[in-house]
């Protein structure tokens, strides 16, 4: 008397086994008993990787506290903070570092003119082919990076260059148009318009079309919506874009190199100097500190003040 | 909209569109010169430069180099920052602050002072001189970007569809892999491919990362660019035009590009 049980032969598919032992070895290197930290065995490769960063840091605070010894070229071995005095007491780094800050409040105030024109299109536009047009015009450059961006501007606007050519033509002088606080201000306007945009756009889409139409209805013109309505509302994307825009700016290195040569030189510019060209790597190592020091109580500050707007990471709803 | 409203805008947004775009169109005429300089107006059509280009050693190899720093920043951030974006997302995790926090560093600490810190850590382990430091250093300086495209995507996902695997006899393996992955795929792909094109056009840090036997084609643009403009680096440049444009058309595919728009 046999049971129609299962034949003796019968066995499971390949993937079920595999998949079987898979949770098995899962069971045994991370027991079900972990499973509350969990949450930090995934997270635990990622806080390593930027661990990495804070190893540099401590580096550049270590060689920022050796001086070079002038006889030898090499570093001192004791400690002493003559680097930072020699970087607060001259006037040269004064002068890069208020062009720096000047022209990063510049293009932050420009940048975010533009980009919230062209988010609040890019938003309420209602023809998708228009919409997905403004996208890839925004992402194109966005994605062929800075040194061929630049690169272009100096076909462009080059002594002999495409600008200066044209107005030959019609028997204008040619005129100087790069390597000037200008050019680098544009250049460095056009290379953050997609990350403003990009970190507006969530920040406009959250505002109902209705709370316009009902202001409007209400008898507001559209400044005025733009200005009580608008405004407010998009505030934590205007925070979270404009930070992004001030700090990548402050601390840009190739717009100020390729578009100012070497006449507008921004931080990071005498910084790279300091480490290959004067090779006084205890200087630029304070430089760098410092400017990484600002760069981080002013995003304190912000977020402090602000929270962290559309910066936040993985926020729950 | 109201008729001002609409010029003001579109006047806005016209600049925009030809600020952002007049150099990439600017260089995709220039490499196509038949003179020997980039001249305007053009002195008429030929691919010369780019049969000068696909001929030079040089670039050929900073090119392979570029890829491959791009394919390894691609590799480790992938793992790396889905992991972490459904951490932060999906688990309760303590010190959630502080590891917001500390996972913007990437973002707060100013690119110059990473790279001059990786360079002085690399240089310390004696790694500095091939091309895999320099890719990792890619992956640590654009973490975030791939965290948040994760992490958007995580919160979307129903936490009881994971439990309802589980009641039906998955396991915790099963259910990552058929539940957990698949919600926040579109989330991983438009990461993984911003890590990808980030680490294919960065400079700084290549720049400082690598010597003068492995640069990078950035880096050999930059240090080719010279007062004279040519036009074999137009041609060049043509390369970065035609892969960010393939990354945008994959992007489109894959997730579409209207996934930027979302409210957050």
């Amino acid at each position: 008397m046999s049971e129609p049980g299962p034949k003796q032969d019968f066995r499971y598919p390949l993937h079920w086994r595999l998949m079987d032992g898979v949770e098995r070895l899962a069971d045994i290197v991370w027991p079900r008993s972990m499973a509350r930290h969990t949450g930090w065995l995934f997270i635990a490769p990622a806080l390593l990787l930027v661990g990495l960063l804070v190893l540099g840091l401590v580096q550049i605070a270590d060689s920022s506290l050796r001086v070079l010894d002038t006889a030898t070229f090499l570093p001192s071995e004791d400690w002493s903070l003559t680097n930072y005095e020699k970087a607060l007491g001259t006037k040269v780094y004064l002068t890069v570092a208020w062009r720096s800050v000047s022209a990063a409040a510049l293009t932050t105030v420009l940048t975010l003119i533009l980009a919230f024109a062209y988010a609040y299109a890019l938003v309420r536009v209602r023809k998708a082919w228009i919409r997905k047009a403004l996208l890839i015009t925004l992402f194109l450059p966005f994605f062929i990076g800075q040194v061929v961006r630049a690169y272009g501007w100096l076909i462009i606007l080059g002594n002999s260059g495409m600008v200066n050519e044209a107005l030959g033509l019609i028997g204008v002088a040619p005129m100087r148009l790069l390597f000037n606080y200008g050019a680098v201000i544009f250049g460095l306007v056009q290379y953050m318009l997609p990350f403003a945009v990009l970190l507006l756009v969530p920040a406009l889409t959250a505002i109902p079309e209705e709370t316009e139409t009902a202001a409007g209805s209400l008898g507001a013109s559209w400044p005025r919506i733009f200005w009580h309505v608008l405004l407010p509302m998009a505030k934590p994307g205007l925070i979270g874009a404009g930070l992004v825009v001030f700090t990548l700016t402050l601390t840009d290195f190739a717009v100020p190199a390729m578009l100012g040569g070497g006449s507008q030189d921004f931080i990071a510019n005498a910084i790279y100097d300091q480490f290959f060209r004067t090779a006084d790597q205890g200087l630029g190592a304070a430089l760098a500190l410092m400017l990484v020091a600002a760069g981080s109580i002013l995003v304190g500050l912000v977020f402090m003040v602000f929270g962290a707007g559309t910066l936040a990471m993985g926020g729950r709803k | 909209m109201s008729r001002s409203q609409k010029i003001t805008i579109w006047g806005l947004v016209w600049f925009s569109i030809i600020t952002l775009s007049l150099p990439t169109l600017v260089v995709l005429g220039a490499s196509l010169t038949a003179g020997n300089m980039v001249a305007f107006p053009p002195q008429g059509l030929s691919l010369q430069w780019y049969e000068k280009i696909a001929l030079a050693r040089d670039l050929q190899q900073a090119f392979l180099r570029s890829l491959i720093v791009a394919a390894i920043c691609t590799a480790v951030a992938i793992p790396v920052g889905t992991l972490a974006g459904l951490a932060l997302s999906r688990f309760r995790l303590r010190f959630t602050t502080a590891i917001q926090v500390y996972l913007l560093l990437p973002f707060t600490i100013p690119l110059i002072g990473s790279g001059i810190g990786l360079m002085l850590v690399f240089g310390q382990w004696h790694v500095l001189g091939s091309l895999w430091p320099v890719g990792i250093a890619c992956a640590v300086i654009n973490l975030p970007f791939i965290i948040w495209s994760v992490s958007s995507s995580a919160v979307l996902l129903d936490p009881d569809l994971e439990l309802a695997a589980q009641s039906c006899g998955a396991g915790r393996v099963q259910t990552f892999f058929h539940v957990t992955l698949p919600a926040v795929m579109p989330g991983v792909i438009t990461g993984s491919l911003l890590m990808f094109i980030l680490a294919m056009n960065e400079f700084l840090v290549s720049l400082l990362l690598v010597d003068a036997r492995i640069v990078t084609l950035p880096v050999l643009i930059y240090n080719s660019i010279r007062s004279i403009i040519t036009p074999d680096l137009a041609a060049v440049s043509v390369v970065f035009i035609v892969i960010a444009l393939a990354v945008i058309w994959l992007l489109d595919r894959l997730v579409g590009l209207e996934i930027f728009l979302k409210s957050k």
